[in-house]
């Protein structure tokens, strides 16, 4: 089968459904990485344990949360199927548990290049008059760019490596909810190993690819 | 201008109460003393425990009427130690990244083309600017403020930065842009030049106190002021104005407002333009005759006004048309028998005189 349709079929799915979930929480995550590389208030570090807790916890746990949460007999389940939306066992189900885990990478990459932006900068440009949000858009962002775009190329690959919480929340359902990991596991257990590794290779190659690139991106951000 | 304000910092308390009304007042101190926290104070970038800042009858921040303007709406030109320019644009975006504010009342004329020719950032506008000189980033970081057309200028030690070859040529743009854009300035320096030159109003601050204030010239001449400072040089600053040059010579002839005149290095200007010359207090020399045969230009002749001693230095005010500040050793004082109305002789050397 090497490339069949298949192959391409789930390649595509993934990377649709990575790039809508990094997509998503791309303007969350900037604004809470700037509210933790730049505003205090009690507290605060709870929230930012709690947003980094995905990455510790066995993805699984996290799955089983989500499960939980957004599973048809939990309030927000209901409330949501009622109104025709249904999150578990489909590809909504994928991208949430895909958004969920790769949030905190987002949100440290971008924190952390927020930080290296120099606060007098943006001091300066409040005396010239400049408002927050000006400011926001024409200092701070353009100069922590690169690593918002390292961030979300790694929160990008760290989604299509999703494997854990998928399975809870949106299970693996060939042509539905099927993402490479998933259907490398599949094809593992069924014995397909020409398959499985085609997949492998397609997702080291991926994973090679994005993570030079936003490593590019950090160093060559530094030297700026 | 009205400036009360209490400021918790890490070792002391910086609580300064004052009111003055000049062009351009230097805030000058040792490092450490509270000058920076001062001006992020005034221009609204730092927490004030309590106080009031008025500037021109309008209020920016009072703790009784629970005011506190915006750093956006004090109309304030802050340019920083460090220049702090943006580093991601180019000259031309930066010097008009403020430029959309709306003007303050008195600055209309300033122009962009104006400031840049005042400047010399002619040839700089299309560089980025992390290709600049430290100099260059001065005069954009200076220019950027000014184009946001503020009610009052900031700089704070804008050439502690800079080597000293630097320095002399950066201070007469400092020079330009006071006489030409007639922006109020607070200028923060811990270097007494920058202070005898710039400033006609000085506020001295010691550990977040004031601990003196006036006119420069007068407020250093107190003893304990300047032999506080022995590292520091203590330069006699003179406005004059212009009589003639000499190139083969090497020499200008310039005339004092008492009427007397000086050589100083070539320099070209128009006749009767008044510029400022300076001469540091440890390069004249003191004589009790008439000095013959010597290479110095000038030797003017004067009487000794005052001598305050301390720790084997003295400084003299000589009055020899101007007044003349003069430092020497304990030794050199005694060995002249100098004393309060002794006549004495000045020499200087015509190239110890720098130009602004």
């Amino acid at each position: 089968m090497i490339f069949s349709f298949e192959t391409w079929q789930i390649t595509l799915f993934s990377l649709s459904v990575g790039f809508a979930s990094t997509l998503l929480i791309l303007p969350f995550g900037i604004g809470l990485a700037w509210l933790f590389a730049r505003k205090e208030w009690p507290l605060k570090s709870v929230l930012e344990t709690i947003v980094l807790l995905p990455l510790v916890m066995p993805p699984v746990s996290t799955g089983l949360i989500l499960l939980k949460i957004f599973g048809r007999r939990s309030s927000l389940g209901t409330w949501l199927y009622e109104r025709g939306i249904e999150i578990v066992f489909n590809w909504k189900g994928v991208l949430i548990a895909m958004a969920v885990m790769s949030f905190p990478l987002l949100v440290r990459s971008v924190r952390t290049s927020f930080s290296e932006v120099n606060p007098r900068l943006e001091q300066i440009a409040a005396t010239l008059g400049a408002s927050g949000l000006r400011i926001f858009f024409v200092i701070t962002i353009p100069l922590a760019y690169k690593g918002i775009v390292a961030g979300a190329l790694l929160a990008f690959s760290r989604a299509l490596g999703e494997f854990g919480a998928t399975i809870l929340l949106a299970g693996n359902i060939p042509g539905e909810t099927q993402t490479l990991s998933l259907a490398i596991y599949n094809f593992v257990q069924l014995g397909k190993d020409p398959e499985a590794y085609t997949l492998l290779g397609i997702t080291v190659a991926l994973a090679f690819l994005f993570v030079w690139c936003s490593e590019w991106l950090l160093r060559t951000g530094k030297k700026a | 201008m009205l400036l009360r304000c209490q400021i918790p910092l890490a070792n002391f308390e910086l609580n300064i109460d004052v009111t003055f009304d000049t062009r351009v007042t230097a805030i000058f101190g040792p490092s450490g003393s509270g000058k920076t926290t001062l001006l992020d104070a005034i221009a609204g970038l730092r927490k004030i425990a309590a106080g009031e800042i008025e500037i021109d009858g309008k209020t920016l921040f009072s703790s009784a009427r629970r005011i506190n303007l915006r750093p956006q709406q004090r109309g304030i030109g802050y340019v920083p130690q460090e220049g702090a320019l943006f580093p991601h644009l180019s000259v031309r975006k930066t010097i008009l990244f403020g430029a959309t504010r709306d003007g303050h009342a008195g600055n209309k004329g300033l122009t962009v083309d104006h400031v840049v020719d005042i400047l010399e950032i002619g040839d700089l506008l299309n560089r980025p600017v992390t290709k600049l000189s430290g100099g260059e980033a001065q005069r954009v970081a200076l220019a950027r403020a000014i184009l946001s057309q503020p009610g009052l200028l900031l700089l704070d030690e804008p050439l502690a930065a800079l080597d000293i070859g630097l320095k002399e040529r950066i201070l007469p743009y400092l020079g330009r842009v006071r006489d030409e854009f007639k922006i109020p300035m607070i200028y923060v320096t811990h270097n007494l030049t920058e202070v005898l030159t710039l400033a006609d109003w000085v506020l001295m601050i010691q550990h977040g106190k004031l601990v003196a204030q006036g006119v420069p010239k007068e407020t250093f001449r107190s003893a304990n002021t300047i032999l506080q400072l022995p590292n520091e040089e203590f330069e006699n600053v003179f406005t004059v104005s212009f009589a003639e040059s000499n190139r083969e010579a090497g020499t200008t002839r310039v005339r004092l407002a008492s009427g007397g005149e000086l050589l100083i290095p070539y320099v070209q200007r128009q006749a009767d333009v008044s510029f400022q010359i300076r001469v540091s207090a440890d390069d004249i020399l003191v004589a009790t005759e008439r000095p013959m045969g010597i290479s110095a230009g000038n030797v003017l002749s004067g009487a000794v006004h005052r001598i305050e001693s301390l720790d084997g230095e003295a400084m003299l005010t000589v009055l020899a048309g101007e007044e003349f500040l003069v430092r020497l050793t304990a030794s050199a004082v005694m060995r002249l028998s100098l004393m309060e109305n002794t006549p004495v002789y000045l020499i200087i050397k015509t190239r110890s005189f720098r130009v602004l």
